[in-house]
């Protein structure tokens, strides 16, 4: 479903995003993560707390599927705050599994400067994590970067003064034109917006809220300026569904992808992430071992010894 | 209750932004530690502030690891 009555983000560089899917981590929807992955470039994926509570593991577990994450864990107090972080790292971990053909327990998060989570030596997958309420959601791409966020399509935000610390002069005036009962929803999806794209760029709210916007949905969502003109091209595009969320509002789900150009990346298993001619270098390199010729520049072996 | 103490701001984030985060444990804990943080919490804190005259702009609480931090950016 597409928020308002308009039509989802496009570019002129590849298909549109996909619809959310919601999947469990023993779930069969995971041929259509790995469709949208192939066909669209990008899957964003999402799951209930509550359904993935009881598949967390436990003790040594639980250990093996946090892998570096396990620290932060234990420094958690709160058994809520621990079961959320917990699950969410559980879910990304099933959703890369899922595209790149491996075991989620080895696959490792890693964090760069600002925070941003990223597969460590599977960088032809950018991915994103976001959580609220209930809702876990996961946004991956073999097209550059992504960022996703979710919120409760009834939170308030309009009423309790958040438009401008959030908003551009122009995004003002445009939730100002609305009819009243449907600004605090143009708020909430104009957040998600922005959180979604400040994800991606690796920003979050470092970068003012106020010194970027999104125009008004059912047209071709682009980043703009503080006076509503175009900030980005064609090479951003974002997409904002509400999500059904077993109460009355639902949520607001925005997605953005920056698509770098590379063209569709056919084949994500996780022995062809590795470079090939890295690869190759190393191949040739063992089999001179093998066959007791010293690598090319070697003088007697030192190279190869521990030092 | 204000913020002129520390109990008093912690009393009006729990209660204005519908947090658990009564008690000293709550001051000093990290925010991403608190049930039910976000970063849209940390907006409705900026508008609180200004609200109680002590404006805190938002890049200077996005310096702020915990309550007690913000709370000492507030009385700066």
């Amino acid at each position: 479903m597409t928020a308002g009555h308009g039509a989802p983000g496009t570019s002129a560089l590849g298909p549109p995003l996909g619809e959310p899917i919601a999947v469990t981590p023993k779930g069969d929807s995971w041929d259509r993560v790995r469709d949208d992955l192939a066909t669209l470039g990008s899957a964003i994926v999402h799951a209930r707390l509550s359904d993935l509570e009881t598949h967390l593991p436990s003790g040594d577990g639980l250990r093996a599927l946090l892998g570096r994450d396990w620290t932060r864990y234990l420094d958690l107090t709160h058994a809520d705050v621990r079961h959320r972080y917990a699950a969410s790292r559980m879910l990304l971990k099933y959703a890369a599994g899922a595209v790149l053909d491996g075991d989620p327990d080895e696959l490792e998060l890693a964090y760069g400067p600002t925070g941003r989570p990223y597969l460590r030596g599977c960088d032809q997958i950018d991915i994103s994590l976001s959580h609220t309420d209930d809702l876990l959601l996961v946004g991956l791409t073999t097209r550059g970067l992504i960022g996703v966020d979710a919120e409760r399509a009834d939170r308030d935000m309009y009423d309790s003064g958040l438009g401008r610390h959030i908003c551009t002069p122009y995004e003002l005036v445009l939730l100002a034109g609305m009819a009243p009962e449907e600004r605090n929803q143009g708020l909430v999806r104009l957040w998600t917006l922005k959180e979604a794209y400040s994800k991606a760029i690796g920003q979050g709210m470092q970068f003012r809220f106020t010194e970027f916007g999104f125009g008004p949905d059912g047209r071709p969502v682009r980043v703009q300026r503080p006076d509503g003109t175009e900030g980005t091209g064609d090479e951003w595009l974002f997409r904002t569904v509400v999500l059904d969320g077993g109460h009355d509002s639902g949520y607001f789900v925005s997605a953005a992808v920056y698509d770098a150009g590379f063209g569709p990346l056919w084949d994500t298993h996780i022995t062809t992430m590795l470079d090939q001619d890295c690869v190759e270098a190393v191949t040739e390199a063992l089999d001179r071992v093998d066959t007791g010729e010293h690598p090319a520049g070697d003088q007697g072996g030192a190279m190869w010894s521990p030092s | 209750m204000g913020i002129a103490s520390l109990e008093g701001f912690l009393t009006l984030v729990c209660d204005e932004l519908g947090l658990d985060c009564v008690g000293a444990e709550a001051a000093s804990a990290d925010l991403a530690d608190l049930p039910g943080w976000d970063s849209l919490n940390l907006l409705r804190l900026v508008v609180l502030l200004e609200e109680h005259g002590r404006p805190v702009p938002v890049h200077r609480l996005l310096q702020a690891r915990t309550l007690q931090e913000i709370y000492t950016f507030a009385k700066e």
